[in-house]
């Protein structure tokens, strides 16, 4: 048992902050909205600026231009990034398809692609969900018929962050619609600029452009852009969630959301002054404080079996539903906490902490439900973890 | 970060549980709360003899002087067991001693702790059940080298058992002395038997110008406040240690029966309303004892982290006592009798819940921490 950072952790946490002072705007309150231009160029900005320094992809193999960091230092870095809410970190390329391409793509697909993210020069976009294939993701529909060299794709993705914004897509299609459902779909690689691919934004409850609609009109696509075998691609995709469930990132909004509320009760600026003095605000605020830390802890824990060459299914299940739920608890005491100013739009006149409470606490519906529902992960939960029988 | 056990940690888990299979299981407990002192007394020599009850006192004065962390492993094994065993009150005793009493009185008692001959436990707590210093109203006069006690300490827990109390008395000058009483056949010792949901023994103790030693006393003025709350800070712990593992010991009994249970021709486990209930309790139990692992590893000879330790202290009281609810339902109509042990584990952690702080109690503390 040891409840501490190593030194090597606490300075690589330290360097990186500093980066961050230097880089990010002193006015920065983030989240970045990607649909804006300014924060776009602040997202590719830092995205160069930690590539520069060895940290986008610094989880990688040293043969791919990584330098191998324990997940511990993989944590941190997702876990000091989220609190500053900064941008620019690249969890599609560096994260999901970096790791599936060195484990299923052949030599040459990881010459050609692995570069690139770790430069920070290209943006990857995840095609995965559709309108009718979401939590069952093995019933999707979006097709890829061979046609001498190519395959020619036909269908719709939907939920897709970032397609406005990317330049290449991996993305999951049924090269077998005979096959059982698992067992007819191929992983490949699309160019977001070919003939027939159309972006059509699509606006959230918070009203912000965050994710898209992507429809494939009889895209062609080259045959050397499947990644693994052809009907292999269950595998190689469910491998990319594997990288995806973890909790840090929400561990880290909320503690940073708490901190925020924490200071406002204290401020002498406070609109809403009476919280101060008001016992059921202290209460409410340090069971919070426990709940955040209790999330952290799960993340780290995760980490830290990852650390020892374990794969904690249950785990980071655990972790993803613990601190999305928390994130939501945070978010939901400030927007109460502040009360008739609790329900001023961002921009208004008159808001306190610029409204992000409310904003944020619609846009984070979306924690327990991307990524694999809650839901999702506590059937993971029961039955992985704790062996319950599967229905 | 290291979320592993150590070697001697795996060693304590291991020993405790073997021991603990056989000699408290749930007929035990259940004649202990039936009033059969004569099983706690048996218990307790053994535990004794193991040396669990001495872990903690440093080596110098006849203990194993093992940390709080192994301390805390050892006692998620006795919580999941459920043992009705006084080894939280004596040792978190023994932890203040070393801390806090006077060389004289450490070299005189713990070496009588760790073999045996005496069991302390802390009398805190009076008639406003609040575990905070500053409530203590149990008057102490100073009559020659004497404290001369005169109040009543309530919810003591093994007071029929103990030798000794630890207890805290406000003196003429309104300060606060932290000092060790002998309360075993003493005259001026009243004790008033509790029927407490823990199922072990807990009184009430009436002081009547008892007269203790000065020799005993432990500290006085911000000291004794401060070895007070370090008090509270550590029992805190310790008992959120025993409900993670009570925690854990429910969890695996719903496991159980929801995989053996069939409705419809199919175990009722397999059913997702019921995976996800047991989804939440397993939640909620791994972060319980992430934080008392956080927290037991912050106490040091040399202090404690209180942010964490009340952490431990709320989620545990919170978490797991909803988490025994959730079990019931779990269960059905058969966790609502009182042939199935379930309710032993419910009521232990209701009672444990309150002890050394509440949820709210630490929520206080830990806004405080927070500057609010």
């Amino acid at each position: 048992m040891r409840f501490e950072f190593t030194p090597e952790e606490k300075n690589f946490k330290s360097q990186l902050s500093s980066f961050l002072d230097d880089v990010l705007p002193n006015d920065w309150h983030g989240p970045a909205d990607e649909s804006r231009d300014d924060h776009w160029v602040l997202n590719q900005d830092i995205k160069k600026g930690l590539a520069e320094r060895g940290w986008l992809v610094m989880s990688w193999p040293k043969k791919y231009g990584g330098s191998d960091s324990s997940p511990m230092i993989n944590t941190i870095f997702a876990e000091e990034m989220a609190y500053r809410r900064a941008p620019g970190h690249d969890r599609f390329g560096t994260r999901m398809f970096g790791p599936t391409l060195m484990r299923f793509g052949t030599e040459e697909q990881r010459k050609k692609h692995l570069g690139s993210i770790a430069r920070g020069e290209i943006q990857w976009c995840q095609g995965y969900s559709e309108p009718n294939s979401g939590s069952d993701l093995s019933s999707l529909q979006t097709r890829a018929v061979e046609d001498g060299d190519d395959f020619i794709v036909t269908g719709t993705k939907i939920w897709t962050s970032l397609a406005h914004r990317a330049d290449m897509m991996f993305m999951l299609v049924r090269t077998d619609p005979e096959a059982a459902p698992h067992k007819g779909i191929s992983l490949i690689v699309l160019n977001m600029k070919s003939r027939g691919v159309e972006v059509q934004p699509i606006v959230n409850m918070a009203g912000v452009h965050s994710f898209n609609q992507v429809i494939f009109d009889q895209v062609r696509v080259p045959k050397s852009n499947l990644i693994g075998e052809l009907n292999g691609g269950w595998r190689a995709g469910m491998t990319v969630l594997n990288f995806e469930r973890s909790g840090i990132d929400y561990a880290a909004w909320a503690r940073a959301a708490l901190e925020e509320l924490v200071d406002y009760v204290n401020s002498d600026h406070a609109e809403v002054s009476t919280a101060k003095s008001d016992a059921t605000v202290r209460i409410k605020l340090a069971e919070l404080h426990m709940e955040v830390e209790a999330a952290r802890l799960m993340c780290y824990d995760v980490s830290y079996r990852q650390g020892k060459g374990e794969i904690p299914s249950a785990e980071a299940s655990m972790s993803k539903v613990a601190a999305s739920e928390v994130y939501l608890k945070v978010l939901d005491y400030g927007v109460e906490l502040l009360g008739m100013y609790g329900v001023l739009e961002s921009g208004s006149n008159q808001s306190e902490l610029q409204g992000r409470f409310f904003k944020m606490r619609l846009f984070y519906t979306s924690g327990p439900i991307l990524a694999g529902t809650n839901e999702i992960q506590k059937n993971i939960i029961a039955q992985r973890g704790l062996g319950l029988p599967r229905k | 970060m290291d979320f592993g056990l150590t070697e001697t940690q795996e060693l304590i888990k291991a020993s405790a549980r073997e021991f603990l299979d056989e000699k408290s299981d749930s007929a035990i407990v259940r004649a202990v709360a039936d009033g059969d002192s004569d099983a706690i007394t048996a218990l307790w020599n053994e535990i004794v003899e193991l040396g669990w009850s001495s872990l903690i006192i440093s080596e110098e004065h006849g203990g194993a002087g093992l940390s709080f962390s192994d301390f805390a492993v050892l006692l998620e094994e006795l919580g999941a067991s459920l043992a009705p065993t006084p080894i939280v009150e004596s040792s978190i005793s023994s932890w203040i001693l070393e801390r806090f009493a006077p060389d004289a009185l450490k070299s005189d008692l713990l070496p009588q702790i760790a073999n045996g001959d005496i069991l302390i436990t802390p009398a805190i707590v009076e008639r406003d059940a609040s575990w905070d210093p500053e409530s203590t109203k149990v008057a102490a006069t100073p009559s020659g080298s004497n404290l001369v006690i005169t109040g009543e300490k309530r919810f003591v827990a093994f007071a029929e058992q103990a030798t000794h109390a630890l207890t805290l008395v406000r003196t003429d000058d309104e300060e606060l002395t932290l000092v060790v009483v002998p309360i075993w056949k003493s005259d001026g010792v009243e004790q008033t038997p509790l029927s407490h949901a823990s199922g072990v023994p807990v009184s009430s103790l009436s002081f009547n110008e008892l007269e203790v030693s000065e020799s005993n006393i432990i500290a006085t003025g911000k000291e004794a406040t401060q070895a007070a709350e370090e008090l509270v800070a550590a029992g805190g712990v310790a008992r959120a240690a025993q409900l993670a593992g009570l925690g854990r010991a429910v969890i695996e009994a719903t496991v159980e029966y929801t995989v053996n249970r069939e409705q419809f021709g199919v175990p009722v486990g397999s059913f997702q309303a019921v995976q996800h209930h047991l989804a939440n309790m397993a939640i909620a139990a791994k972060q319980v004892t992430h934080l008392v692992h956080s927290a037991a590893w912050s106490f040091s000879p040399y202090g404690y982290s209180a942010d964490t330790a009340a952490q431990a202290k709320i989620a545990a009281s919170d978490k797991i006592a909803e988490l025994c609810w959730t079990a019931h339902q779990c269960h059905g109509a058969i966790g609502f009798t009182w042939e199935h042990d379930l309710h032993l584990y419910t009521r232990r952690a209701l009672a444990w819940k309150t002890d050394y702080g509440d949820s709210a109690f630490h929520k206080s503390k830990l806004a405080n921490a927070m500057g609010l």
